[in-house]
């Protein structure tokens, strides 16, 4: 059927197909450049009028199938503060080390405003204007700035990107900004040797969905078919506006993405699976040079490990024995990625390397342990949530180890020295992962951790006559907050200089002794214990001494100002705080005002803050609790979230006043 | 066969010992204090072999004492059209001074030098960060530069940074006899060694041992007063081809002009003719001058774009005039055209600018310095000066960002230096006043009205132009009032030549006020709580250095549910010290409570002992910001 190197067809035939959609460039409407304000939304400081992106597989001018993608926009910018958006980067990818950049051409850009006459003028992009640079091995960009511009003006601008890597980067569409748009649309022709599936992301629906077929667009080397002709539109896309305390605005701004599914190859008529099902992508992992090829590579291992392991009487230590051990030897180059750039091997010898190489060798070598070990593939919280409806890899941006030992899991990353064992940097908390192992089929697990931010402060103080507390912090930290306050030590050369700074941010307290208790111990909680005395003496009154028993670190102001919010508050982990004081008065002084005991719980169990005041002869216990028990709260649960945080200010706020009976 | 083992066994020795050297237990104890990397040896020779020729030989071996220190390895080279890497390459040695790995120039990565605000720049820079993971260890590497240029010469700084201390390092510069250089030493332990080379070449050579590591403190003078330098200028140079000199600031400055602006500043006729109507009716010519950069200012906006010549050169005035946009030397030279057009002459100025620190072109030693270009017209008796980079801020108005400090002005007729205003303690002026009820369920509610002067005028500019959601949304975050709800906000600003920007908000806050047994507590500063209390040094190094003054002025009046009076001796605090003056009252007349705050600072360099005061102060100020009324029902 396939009769190779017949002819070539010139591909620019179809270009002026009569299905284009785009508005014509250069075209300008007085009432675009006489608008003042976006009546929808009248606080934009500028407005996209429209927007037309196309991609299209094709046949390139040097033979090879690439992904022909074009831009095209028009903005009204209304005030200064909108200039922003008439300063371009567009971003080319590499994939590999050989240069082979995605390439741009045919950059146009244009300025357009009324002058003092009222008469249309304009101001073309000048082609020495446009700065290429080249950024890292993985990524270019050009960059201009659109000449002319003034308020009220109207830019314009387009390019063509040709890439070759339209399997596994075919062009995403975002219809929503931080502008907002009247019409964006995005059309896409597809071979019908080719099947991508499309994913709409966002709670915005498309106006505008037509598909249609193409006969005959696409020929190469005798092989002809088909396209899928897809048009994708939105109108009066509402701008973005981000919230604190959110994850990745991608999980919520409206995009389209696409994945290629399969593909027969024009040349010889083999049909490739790229995604459809589960297993096909386990199997292309599992075969993947760079990912299953890596994980296979127990043998590495063999000798790096036999000493490491001696003494080791069960899995949990052999486990953690293995996983200091990459920590140890392995330093993240800050790359990240799925798949390993060097190999396990070569990283291993240069003890650097991405994501991919450090923790595929960590799955490797815990399974050259004899260990249950598989690979987690994930989505940061950065880079946005993973569409589960259809199979497939483009949404990981990240992997971790995952080690089974009995009925437990641990999940491990190994880029970071000072993780413990167990415990995920929570940028990886995001949504769920992909377990991936050698022998048994890929499967979701909920990324929703049982790790937590645990904190507990214990304070002893005796009030002494001459007006001075004496007595001991201990604060132990566990879990994520144990890695916290350890990151925050090893930022000084020695917990002496640790200890140093810490006594000059409290000058009211005297540091008479002080111990820090398992800071390389990862895996055992993080102590600190100080012996102080603090001077409570009043120059004013020296009946009456008071005293705030938050003073090491006190909540003064509510992180949640908004009386609403639109998306939830999402801490990506649980957190328990808890501290306990307990004071001896001397014979002769009395609290004055106990504080109040507060009960405060959120809905749905979502967590509590509870305040306790006891009181036994001279001897008196104030606790309190701080518990938020869910990683992710709802946009309806935050009017209590932030109450809770009221009661939290309002209780951290009181002076304890100690007086002469 | 024998002789070869021997030979290998020598040379195994020989690699062996050669790293030794860097064994850390060499290093001595006093270095690794505030350390977490330490300069072992370390040698810079520079050969000034013509003026567009410059050699540069960088030789050192850092150990790095923990993570921190990593930084201190990640070797980063710039380079450009006329800086040329000629080769570089290292090795790497574990904690006894054992040879590990090795490195060349291949295992660097070039990447884009861009400094994370310009559209572009040409320059690029070769970096590469040793994967070690056992600390400590020690890096060695050198490398040679060729420079095209002798303007730019290579400073010394031995100590580079804070956190890191040095066991040697010297500086060799070689020179033809011919060859005139000035130079300037700053903190350094030993003078300059002038010789003769074998040659007959001159040469200058800087030492220095046992330099420790040096902590950061808050409030510390410029960092020319904390760590030793060497700078090095010759008195004829070429740069990117053009040729001059150095010998005082008045050619230095005829250079600039010159070569660098001059023939940068014709406009279309059209242009001029346009700047001549627009001003035509204004007979003044500091209102002509302020017209046209208002002009400026409307039409363009800034883009920063660093090519050519080092970057120094600015875009062609006819450019940005079709382009509107520019930096700031493209800016100033653009305004400066405009002024021209109806004869009001300017002067291009060099400045180094920064909020932090006032640093000056450094005096009777002329060389590239300064970062930042202004515009100064020099009325009579009246000397104007502007920032163009600005669409915003008012004519004359320089900001703390270039204000207080001597400026290279680059004129037809030479360079001058000239010095910028300052803003005083009293011309810097927060000044809040604000009426506010509190009911009986303890919710505030009132207008608080507050302007900002001087430095400060710039403190609201943020909010500018944004829509009212999010003005509200950043008013929520910058006052500490919970629960705050603005009910109106509105902005205002004079734009003249004493300018002000006035905030009004009217706003409500519940549970501001909480009543217990017959009492009312509350917060007495509702709106300006100091929160920074600096650190508090045990052995202060440095002098203490306050960059700005400034004033901050607070009168609020609650008026409360009726019938309440004093429990305690209400709040009464006066401090005055050398560098600052505070004071903070209360007052209960009938149902009105009147709070005044006033705060000032003093600029200047005061003793390290102060330091001390300084934190007491501020640890005062914020215990006084934090006091509770508490009064009791009559």
């Amino acid at each position: 059927m396939m009769k190779p190197y017949l002819f070539i067809i010139s591909i620019f035939l179809f270009f002026n197909s009569s299905f284009a959609q785009d508005f014509t460039y250069g075209k300008i409407s007085q009432e675009e450049l006489t608008m003042k304000t976006y009546p929808k939304d009248t606080s934009a400081h500028a407005v996209v009028l429209q927007e037309f992106g196309k991609s299209r597989i094709n046949v390139g001018s040097d033979d090879n199938i690439k992904l022909f993608y074009y831009y095209h926009v028009k903005v009204k910018i209304f005030d200064d503060k909108g200039f922003d958006n008439a300063t371009v980067k567009v971003f080319l990818y590499n994939d590999n080390d050989n240069d082979r950049y995605e390439e741009i051409t045919d950059i146009k850009g244009v300025t357009f405003f009324n002058d003092d006459n009222g008469l249309v003028q304009k101001i073309e992009l000048e082609k020495k204007k446009i700065y290429p640079v080249k950024i890292n091995k993985h990524w270019a960009s050009y960059t201009f700035a659109l000449p002319g511009l003034k308020k009220g003006c109207v830019i314009e601008y387009s390019y063509s990107i040709e890439s070759p890597y339209f399997l596994s980067h075919f062009h995403d569409w975002d219809f929503q900004a931080d502008i907002p748009k009247i019409y964006s649309e995005y059309e896409v022709h597809i071979p019908a040797f080719f099947s991508y599936k499309a994913a709409l992301k966002g709670h915005l629906k498309l106006t505008r969905n037509k598909a249609d077929v193409e006969t005959k667009c696409f020929e190469t080397h005798g092989a002809s078919s088909d396209c899928s002709f897809i048009i994708y539109g939105m109108s009066d896309v509402p701008a973005f506006i981000e919230e604190d305390y959110m994850t990745s605005s991608k999980n919520f701004k409206s995009a389209i993405s696409f994945e290629c599914e399969e593909y027969q190859s024009p040349y010889d008529g083999v049909k490739r699976k790229l995604t459809k099902e589960w297993k096909d992508i386990d199997y292309q992992l599992k075969s993947d040079q760079e990912f299953g090829g890596q994980i296979k590579r127990k043998g590495l291992f063999k000798d790096r490990l036999s000493a490491i392991l001696i003494g080791k009487s069960n899995e949990t230590e052999m486990a953690m024995a293995v996983y200091e051990y990459i920590q140890k030897n392995m330093k993240w180059n800050e790359f990240w990625g799925i798949y390993s750039d060097d190999g396990i091997g070569k990283a291993l010898d240069k003890k650097s390397g991405n994501v991919a190489d450090i923790n595929l060798a960590l799955v490797a070598a815990l399974s050259a342990a004899g260990l249950n070990s598989s690979a987690v593939l994930l989505s940061t919280r950065e880079n946005g949530a993973i569409n589960e409806l259809y199979p497939g890899t483009g949404d990981f941006n990240y992997v971790v180890a995952r080690v089974d030992i009995g009925d437990k899991f641990y999940l491990l990353d190994a880029t970071d020295p000072l993780l413990p064992f167990g415990i995920l940097p929570l940028k990886c908390l995001n949504d769920k992962g992909r377990v991936f192992s050698l022998d048994k089929p890929s499967y979701w697990m909920d990324l929703n951790l049982p790790q937590k931010e645990i904190a507990t402060k214990i304070m002893d103080f005796t009030l002494m006559d001459n007006g001075k507390l004496k007595g001991t912090i201990t604060n132990y930290y566990k879990g994520y907050e144990g890695y916290k306050q350890r990151v925050k030590i090893k930022k000084f050369n020695s917990t002496d200089e640790y200890v140093e700074d810490l006594v000059g941010k409290l000058p009211k307290i005297k540091i008479l002794k002080s111990e820090i208790i398992n800071l390389d111990s990862l895996n055992l909680p993080l102590g600190e214990k100080y012996e102080v005395e603090i001077n409570l003496f009043d120059k004013n009154n020296s009946d009456r001494m008071s005293f705030n028993p938050f003073f090491m670190d006190k909540n003064e102001t509510n992180p949640f100002k908004l009386t609403t919010r639109s998306f939830p508050v999402d801490w990506g982990m649980a957190s328990d705080d808890r501290y306990i004081l307990t004071m001896h008065l001397p014979e002769k002084y009395t609290i004055e005002k106990p504080p109040q005991a507060i009960g405060f719980a959120l809905p749905n169990n979502g967590g509590k803050f509870l305040s306790a005041f006891e009181n036994m002869d001279n001897t008196f216990t104030f606790s309190n609790i701080k518990q938020f028990t869910k990683s992710i709260y709802s946009s309806e649960e935050y009017p209590y979230l932030k109450e809770m945080y009221n009661k939290i200010i309002q209780t951290e706020k009181v002076e304890m006043v100690f007086k002469k009976k | 066969m024998r002789i070869t083992n021997i030979l290998i066994t020598l040379l195994l020795f020989y690699s062996a010992t050669m790293g030794q050297q860097y064994n850390t237990n060499l290093i001595p104890r006093d270095l690794l204090a505030h350390a977490s990397a330490v300069v072992r040896n370390e040698e810079t020779e520079v050969i000034v072999e013509d003026l567009d020729n410059t050699q540069v030989h960088f030789k050192t071996a850092i150990t790095v004492l923990n993570k921190n220190g990593d930084d201190f390895v990640h070797i980063k080279l710039e380079h450009d059209k006329s800086t040329i890497i000629k080769y570089i390459k290292g090795v790497i040695y574990n904690e006894y001074g054992m040879q590990t790995g090795k490195f060349s120039e291949g295992d660097f990565e070039d990447a884009s030098a861009w400094d994370g605000f310009s559209l572009f720049t040409d320059a690029r820079i070769k970096h590469y960060l040793p994967a070690v993971t056992a600390y400590p260890y020690t890096i060695a590497y050198d490398y040679v530069l060729k420079l095209k240029q002798t303007l730019d010469l290579p400073t010394w700084k031995p100590v580079a940074d804070f956190g890191i201390s040095v066991e040697k390092s010297s500086y060799l510069f070689t020179c033809k006899p011919d060859f005139i250089i000035k130079y300037r030493e700053t903190k350094l332990p030993n003078k300059v060694i002038i010789g003769k080379d074998k040659n007959g070449n001159s040469t200058y050579f800087w030492s220095a041992l046992n330099l420790k590591a040096v902590k950061e403190e808050a409030y510390s003078p410029y960092i020319t007063s904390i760590f030793g330098t060497v700078s090095i200028v010759p008195e004829r140079f070429s740069y990117y081809g053009i040729e001059g000199t150095t010998k005082n600031w008045e050619q230095f400055g005829k250079w600039q002009f010159d070569k660098l602006v001059s023939d940068r500043q014709q406009l279309s006729a059209e242009t001029i003719q346009k700047i001549k109507d627009l001003t035509k009716n204004i007979p003044d010519s500091k209102l002509k001058a302020k017209k046209i950069y208002e002009y400026m200012q409307s039409k363009t906006h800034y883009i920063s774009v660093q090519v050519g010549i080092g970057g120094l050169q600015p875009f062609l005035a006819s450019d940005v005039d079709r382009q509107n946009y520019g930096d700031c030397k493209a800016l100033v030279n653009y305004t400066q055209a405009l002024l021209k057009a109806v004869d009001i002459d300017s002067y291009y100025c060099v400045v180094k600018s920064g909020s932090d620190y006032k640093i000056g072109m450094p005096e009777n030693f002329p060389r590239a310095f300064g970062d930042h270009i202004i515009l100064c017209i020099p009325f009579k008796n009246d000397t104007t000066w502007a920032d163009c980079t600005s669409q915003t801020i008012p004519f004359g108005y320089l900001g703390d960002f270039t204000d207080d400090r001597n400026v290279l002005a680059c004129t037809p007729e030479g360079g001058k230096i000239l010095h910028t205003p300052k803003y005083k303690t009293e011309d810097n002026i927060e000044d809040r006043k604000a009426a506010f009820e509190i009911n009986s369920a303890g919710v505030i509610s009132g207008t608080m009205i507050t302007n900002f002067k001087g430095a400060d005028y710039t403190d609201r500019e943020y909010l500018f132009n944004e829509p009212q959601k999010e003005q509200y949304k950043m008013v929520q975050k910058t006052y500490p009032i919970n629960n705050m709800e603005i009910d109106k906000l509105d902005l205002k600003q004079d734009k003249g030549f004493d300018p002000i920007t006035t905030e009004t908000i009217k706003l409500h806050a519940a549970d501001y006020a909480s009543f217990e047994d017959g009492k009312i507590y509350f917060m007495l500063n509702p709106a300006n709580r100091n929160k920074h209390v600096p650190k508090n040094e045990i052995n202060r190094v440095n002098d203490v250095y306050i960059n700005r003054g400034y004033t901050e002025q607070d009168e609020v009046v609650f008026t409360l549910p009726p019938n309440y009076r004093y429990e305690k001796k209400p709040l009464e605090i006066i401090i005055e010290k050398p560098f600052g003056k505070f004071s903070a009252t209360m007052e209960l007349i009938g149902n009105d409570l009147k709070y005044t705050r006033r705060l000032q600072l003093f600029d200047g360099t005061y003793s390290k002992d102060t330091y001390s005061d300084l934190v007491d102060f501020f640890s005062t100020i914020t215990d006084a910001d934090d006091y509770t009324v508490s009064l009791v029902k009559k």
